[in-house]
């Protein structure tokens, strides 16, 4: 009984000096390669890091990365500029043949990579909003370069597809049923938010390198979306805000410079840094270059239609175009670099520059009968191609021809550049008669399907006309 | 909720308290208490029917841990109380109990009894038990089946061994993790099917160890540095009577492995030595360079083509004499192991130990110098007080190795090199570009400076202390700590790779710690009341895991001899680094009961938490009961079928649960993009997941007859998981394809498991031994509401084993294009999964092994033989393209030669069809061991206690009709299994 007792004591003793749940007996910290997502948004550093993090998604999301399933090389394929070397590949002939089946898989990767850039996008700016401890100013700067980015994707959506799910927040258990949105409605967000970001964002890049966003970055393509929307004058004069920074901005004349790592042209670039691993160049350069030696890994040529539509002397065709004798084959050389492990980084994936300002601009002037300064515009263009000045071989030029020299002239600058050459043919009209000797094309066909898959998961979703 | 949660306060609280309680009081109480008895010494005399001295026999006194062992002559000595019970027990023979009743001398015959069934204990767990009064299902290997074979893992020597325990190897580099499945998969989610392990009562992760290297396929097993000589026994638990206990950890079953302890009498020094070659038991049957241009030559012709540089090199560009066999070259060396073992034990009536080390050391079969090492050491401490109360166990097991593997072997490609293609190195040893260059290929080679080095250390320690506070009840602790930490460096000079690309000397490292400690306080019970005995254990775990991993990598290093040297590296990259801590409690009872040795009754239960589950989930309840009825200690059996010495019905049912889904998963976080510098989310966040549920169900019958001559085992069990933790799909809209949620998803997996061992032929001089076992498992996906919408739509199907292959339905060839041919199923003019409605199971439909031991005077011979039947598949490659392609080609069956591009998707449609399934079926020579005894008297004279020498063959002959390489991973036409090992060496104990 001596012991019962002092077991008794014991455990009423323990019981006092311990006190503890076994709540706390199974709950751990945070792990260091994680950050809670309030944790994120309570201090400067992590907001920005987060910031930092979608631009290197950029690079990994196939629609932005310049790879197999990105606008550049997919929409390249639908529109008269690119074709694919190995016509075995279905998924990738189905863009050139436009016959895209609402099953492709290169389809569904732009689809399902954009929108993730989107709930990056809007996990960001509600991780933001719901913050009280950041800077009250970066705290704007940085909603204004995620909502950029936010813009800048629904763009390349609405333009694609024409309806999509406008998603604005992070919450799965609504967005899963969400039924496509009106163009109109996209493109008001699109506005909204690009208006936020060239009004609040600093003239500086944020991180000194071309690839944050700046209010530049902004005003540069919004006058691409106003040029869409046929908002002449707002195009015209937020092409001219860039143009006039010259301080930051200048069209350079050696054309092999152009896409050199924050060239002085470049208003935005994404850096292949995002890849991590050990680094290499950009995808543009590794899609489009057939290095001699590899051939056989190369997979798209440029079509000749594009090389034969530049004139001898033109500087372009020299600097930008290259040829594989082995596979008899142009291609697009405005990356020198196909693959390299070299660091710093030389070339960074274009996606707004300078040059496209100049041509939004003589377009928008153009249409806003202003035919002189819009010749002058288009000439800053040919003077560097080393062609004649327009104002000098054509004064007289009448609006019509202008307006189809602007197209061709975009052609030869932007192509291989972000699906430039297949939306600029939407946009013109131009598009049936582009492909009117093709058997299969259809007027359906200037949007791409959505992904079969998406529909099967989500019931409210309509497919396009045409698929 | 909360209330539960302080119960298992209350719970945990009480049993901590009582044992610091009574260990303080064990310390005076060992001191001061006299002993109760008069002490004597008993000695005497142990043979078998024949008179012939048995040595080696265990004496223990009864119900205490004292014990000795008898002589070379047979002969013991004891001290015992005057009034105790002397118990004789020694493997192959009957146990006997005898009264001390103040004799001093006892000296007696021992009947043999081979199987040793009611004998030997079996490791449970948390409990022992034996197999006559097991109610549940545990198989064990002993050391005598482990320490002589030549493998890194002990896992390896499992192999054909155990029924209902799968084990593939991970390939022949040293140190690759082989898969175990313990009666088949349980989870949809491959990393969700790792058994437990338990190694001393302490866990270790099961889960390989990550690396960048060769072996990243199956990662780096976990159980490498243990030395295999050192291991006593393994227990595998299966049913859900002996894996309950462990709860949400025993889904998967449970691997106990124990180590050697020391001897309770005298001191001993054991030595053994081992050595020999290690090669490729098989190559793929290719072609020569004649026959392989000629179907070359054929392709083109057929294709209407003229061949040139670009599309046949190696007709028009290459020598079209040349000949070399690309798999002599690539792994057709031989490979060296040996193995250094040195074991010190001794001890006295209270206390024990043992001290060993080892050395072992394997090459590679590939060209280069490659080499593993490992060096182990192990200390084992068994100590109790005079008055039996109190007792302390403690184990040491420290391993380190060392890893060199080639850094960049491209295997998979090499041995299909085209028979005539250009050497790989130039004459000064660099690597030939320039010829390939011409091909426009890169020189396969592309890498082969590279090098990896990984180092490990692996530090297991546990300590058990109890104390019998009262006559059946005991209060005990187990400790444990462990640790393994990883580093590895990857050197991947510029001379590696093409010049034309600029490579520089770069650097990859990866380095891992995984740490852990539990406590794992318990009360035990034992009492009797009349023919009814009841044992009870109450207990608690307390367990943290802390790891880290990591990694960078540095590049731009001014020469090669500076590579792995941060400080020389011009810019270091993608530095990475991760640390995760898991934290495990949980408290568990057991309580057996029989009455009359004949009706038995076993609860087991477990209320774990883990901090892997959301906080509204941490905690759940698993238990089981297991019951036995030995059927022949009923009179009315026993006259009935006097032969029958055993007979025993089992069955048991629970539950038990599988937390293998990853730390953090419920958090809502962000983690660091491959880019510098960047945050973002990698998934959607779902805070309410928990785990997979399992419930098994088995029932077993056990007969033993003509005095155990022969024992005969047989089980039925099912198992099926639930509650299936699954990535639950969304529309990408969301931002992510899916979210980790529970689906009311189950796997099921049902099998038959026969064990049969047999005494063919006992006598003085010759015995012979059989055992033999063979698993019949069946694997269902039994329901997944939804699949098709999910991930999982084109892998698995319901109502199908998980492990299939959906296929193509093949009609033959084409006779108009000659290309192979299939079923258009939904007639859309396209091949895509939908058309792939042929299920082609993969699960093995049977195996087992069949075990036969002969001894002849101090000879004896062992060997195994292992056997499978399961599909295979072997691919023919696609005859044109420029691969080397298996000689089993012929016009007949095969379509026409051709380079074309539809030729190539025919052939490709046809790797995911039925067209090259064939049988994977193997009976495999997997051990034989030759050995041999010297003389006990004449070795005697000199000093030594025993010597015996061994010759061990691994892997040395196999039966099958599968073409590839090894049919043991019968999808993988030209995978390096298991390799061929033969060693010899010898043991000598002093």
């Amino acid at each position: 009984m001596k012991i019962n007792k002092s077991i008794i004591r014991t455990f009423i003793l323990l019981l006092l000096s311990f006190h503890f749940s076994c709540e706390d007996v199974v709950s751990i910290d945070a792990p260091t390669d994680k950050l809670v997502r309030a944790e994120v948004f309570s201090n400067d550093e992590t907001a920005i890091s987060a910031m930092d993090g979608i631009y290197n998604e950029l690079h990994q999301a196939e629609f932005s990365s310049g790879s197999r399933s990105s606008v550049t090389v997919l929409a390249g394929l639908s529109s008269d500029n690119v074709q694919y070397l190995n016509s075995g590949n279905i998924t990738m002939m189905e863009f050139q043949d436009h016959e895209i089946a609402p099953t492709n898989s290169g389809n569904l990767e732009l689809w399902t990579s954009a929108y993730n850039i989107i709930y990056l996008c809007n996990s960001y700016i509600e991780g933001l909003t719901n913050s009280t401890s950041i800077d009250a100013e970066l705290q704007q700067q940085l909603e204004g370069e995620a909502r950029f980015v936010r813009a800048f994707t629904y763009f390349y959506l609405v333009n694609l597809y024409e309806i999509v799910p406008l998603i604005l927040d992070t919450d799965y258990r609504v967005n899963a049923l969400k039924p496509q949105a009106e163009k109109e409605e996209i493109y008001t967000q699109i506005e909204n938010d690009l208006q936020f970001s060239s009004e609040i964002l600093n003239t500086s890049y944020r991180n000194s390198e071309k690839t944050s966003v700046n209010k530049f970055v902004a005003k540069a393509f919004l006058a691409r979306v106003y040029l869409f929307l046929g908002d002449w004058q707002e195009a015209e004069r937020l092409s001219t805000e860039v143009i006039q920074e010259s301080a930051s901005y200048e069209i350079l004349e050696n054309l092999d410079d152009v896409f050199l790592a924050n060239s002085r042209e470049a208003i935005w670039q994404i850096s292949p840094i995002g890849g991590g691993g050990i680094v290499s160049h950009t995808n543009d350069g590794s899609m489009f270059v057939i290095d001699p030696f590899f051939s056989f890994f190369s997979t798209l040529k440029l079509d000749e239609s594009l090389v034969e539509e530049f004139s001898e002397n033109d500087l372009r065709r020299e600097k930008w175009i290259g040829y594989n004798t082995s596979l008899n084959a142009f291609f697009s050389h405005k990356y020198k670099i196909s693959s390299s492990t070299q660091f710093p980084i030389q070339e960074y994936s274009m996606v707004l520059r300078l040059a496209e300002q100049y041509l939004i601009r003589a377009e928008a002037r153009l249409k806003m009968n202003e035919i002189d300064a819009a010749v002058e515009d288009l000439d800053v263009i040919r003077r560097r191609a080393d062609l004649p000045l327009l104002a000098e071989i054509n004064p007289g030029i009448s609006g019509e021809a202008l307006l189809e020299e602007i197209y061709i002239q975009r052609r030869k600058e932007l192509f291989t550049e972000w699906g430039h050459r297949w939306f600029d043919l939407k946009r013109s009209g131009n598009i049936d008669t582009a492909f009117h000797s093709n058997p299969t094309w259809e007027m359906t066909d200037s949007f791409y399907p959505i992904p079969s898959e998406e529909i099967s998961k989500n019931p409210n979703l309509i497919q396009n006309d045409g698929y | 909720m909360k209330n539960n949660y302080s119960r298992l306060k209350w719970v945990a609280l009480i049993i901590l308290g009582g044992i610091i309680f009574f260990l303080s009081k064990s310390a005076t109480a060992a001191t001061t208490s006299p002993p109760l008895f008069q002490q004597q010494v008993v000695s005497g005399l142990v043979t078998d029917q024949n008179g012939i001295p048995i040595p080696g026999v265990t004496v223990t006194v009864k119900n205490t841990k004292r014990g000795t062992v008898t002589n070379l002559d047979g002969e013991y000595s004891i001290t015992a109380p005057a009034n105790g019970t002397l118990v004789f027990s020694y493997i192959g023979y009957k146990t006997v109990e005898i009264q001390v009743d103040n004799n001093e001398e006892i000296s007696i015959q021992l009947e043999g009894d081979i199987s040793g069934l009611g004998e030997v204990k079996i490791n449970a767990g948390y409990y022992n038990t034996t197999k006559r009064e097991s109610t549940g299902n545990i198989s064990r290997v002993t050391a005598g089946e482990i320490e002589n074979q030549p493998i890194i893992s002990p896992l390896q020597a499992l192999q054909g061994r155990m029924a209902g325990v799968e084990i593939t190897s991970g390939g022949a580099n040293p140190g690759a993790a082989s898969t175990i499945r313990i009666r088949g998969i349980n989870s949809l989610r491959t990393e969700g099917n790792y058994p437990l392990y338990i190694i001393d009562g302490v866990p270790i992760s099961a889960e390989p160890v990550e690396t960048n290297s060769l072996l990243g396929t199956s990662g780096i097993d976990p159980l490498n540095n243990l030395n295999p000589s050192n291991i006593k026994s393994i227990e595998v638990l299966k049913d859900a009577d002996a894996t309950a206990i462990y709860g949400s950890r025993g889904a998967n079953g449970v691997v106990l492995i124990t180590t050697k302890t020391g001897a309770q009498a005298g001191t001993g020094l054991e030595m053994r030595i081992y050595t020999g070659l290690s090669s490729v038991p098989e190559r793929l049957d290719l072609l020569r360079t004649p026959r392989y241009l000629d179907i070359r030559k054929a392709a083109f012709e057929n294709d209407g083509v003229e061949p040139d540089q670009s599309n046949a090199y190696d007709l028009v560009l290459w020598d079209q004499e040349r000949y070399t066999d690309w798999q002599e070259y690539a792994f057709g060396r031989n490979a060296e192991v040996t193995n250094a073992n040195l074991t010190f034990s001794g001890g006295n009536d209270n206390t024990s130990f043992r001290l060993g080390g080892s050395w072992f050391s394997q090459g590679t079969v590939y060209p280069g110098d490659y080499q593993y090492r490992k060096l182990t050491g192990n200390m084992s401490l068994n100590h109790f007080s005079e008055d039996e109360k109190f007792n302390i166990t403690a184990s040491l097991n420290y391993g380190l190795d060392r890893n060199k593997i080639t850094g960049d072997l491209k295997l998979g490609t090499l041995n299909f090199l085209p028979p005539n293609a250009p050497a790989l190195l130039d004459s000064d040893g660099t690597l030939n570009w320039s010829e390939w260059a011409e091909a426009g290929l890169a020189n396969p080679f592309e890498g082969y400076f590279n090098s990896n080095v990984i180092g490990t250390n692996n530090l297991i320690t546990s300590t058990s202390i109890s104390y019998e506070i009262l006559p059946g009840f005991q209060i005990k602790s187990g400790f444990g700590y462990t640790r393994y930490d990883s580093d590895e460096l990857w050197t991947l000079p510029a001379r590696s790779y093409n010049p034309a690309g600029n490579p520089v000397n770069r650097s990859a490292h990866l380095s891992s710690v995984r740490e852990s400690w539990i406590i794992e306080p318990q009360l035990l019970y034992t009492i009797n009341f009349g023919k009814l005995e009841v044992n009870s254990i109450l207990g608690a775990t307390v367990q943290e895991n802390n790891s880290s991993r990591q990694s960078l990598q540095g590049t731009n290093y001014a020469s090669e001899s500076l590579i792995g040297n941060l400080a020389a590296a011009q810019d270091i990259l993608n530095a990475r680094s991760s640390r995760i801590q898991y934290k495990y409690a949980a408290v568990f009872a057991r309580i057996g009961m029989n009455w009359d040795k004949k009706y038995y009754l076993n609860l087991t239960g477990r209320r774990d938490g883990s901090s892997r589950f959301g906080p509204n989930n941490r905690f759940a309840n698993f238990g089981a009961i297991g019951t036995a009825w030995i059927f022949s200690e009923e009179d009315f059996f026993n006259n009935a079928f006097p032969f029958i010495s055993l007979g025993k019905l089992r069955a048991s049912y629970g539950s038990t649960g599988n937390d293998q889904i990853g730390d953090y998963g419920y958090l809502d976080a962000y983690e660091a993009t491959r880019g510098p510098g960047g945050l973002y989310p990698t998934a959607l966040a779902n805070p309410d997941y928990s785990w997979e549920v399992n419930k098994k169900l088995e029932v077993g019958l056990e007969l033993g007859f003509w005095k155990n001559r022969m024992n005969f085992g047989l089980s039925w069990y099912r198992s099926r998981s639930s509650n299936q933790l699954v990535g639950y799909t969304l529309p990408a809209i969301t931002g992510f394809g899916s979210v980790q949620a529970n689906l009311p998803a189950t796997v099921e997996n049902r099998g038959l498991e026969i064990e049969l061992n047999t005494l063919n032929f006992n006598n003085e001089n010759f015995s012979w031994q059989t055992s033999f076992n063979i698993s019949l498992p069946e694997n269902e996906l039994l329901r997944y509401p939804g699949i098709e919408q999910s991930s999982y739509a084109n892998t698995y199907r319901v109502g199908e084993p998980l492990n299939i292959s959906l296929n193509y339905d093949y009609t033959g060839i084409d006779p108009e294009t000659g290309y192979y041919s299939f079923t258009d199923v939904n007639e859309d003019a396209r091949l895509d999964f939908q058309d792939r409605t042929i299920v082609e199971d993969r699960t093995r439909e049977l195996f087992g092994g069949l075990n036969n031991n002969f001894t002849y005077r101090g000879f004896s011979l062992q060997f195994l033989w292992q056997f499978v039947k399961q599909n295979g598949k072997l691919i023919y490659y696609n005859a044109g393209r420029p691969q080397n392609i298996l000689s089993g080609y012929s016009s007949d069956g095969y379509q026409a030669p051709t380079q074309t591009y539809q030729g190539s998707l025919a052939f490709s449609n046809a790797i995911n069809s039925s067209r090259f399934v064939e049988d994977g079926s193997f009976f495999r020579l997997k051990t034989l061991t030759l050995s041999y005894d010297l003389p006990g008297k004449f070795l005697q004279t000199i000093g030594i206690e025993k010597f015996n020498l061994f010759l061990h063959g691994q892997n040395l002959w196999t039966i099958t009709s599968y073409g590839g390489m090894d049919p043991e991973n019968s999808y993988e036409g030209n995978f390096i299994g298991n390799l061929r090992t033969v060693t010899a060496g010898a043991q000598i104990n002093f």
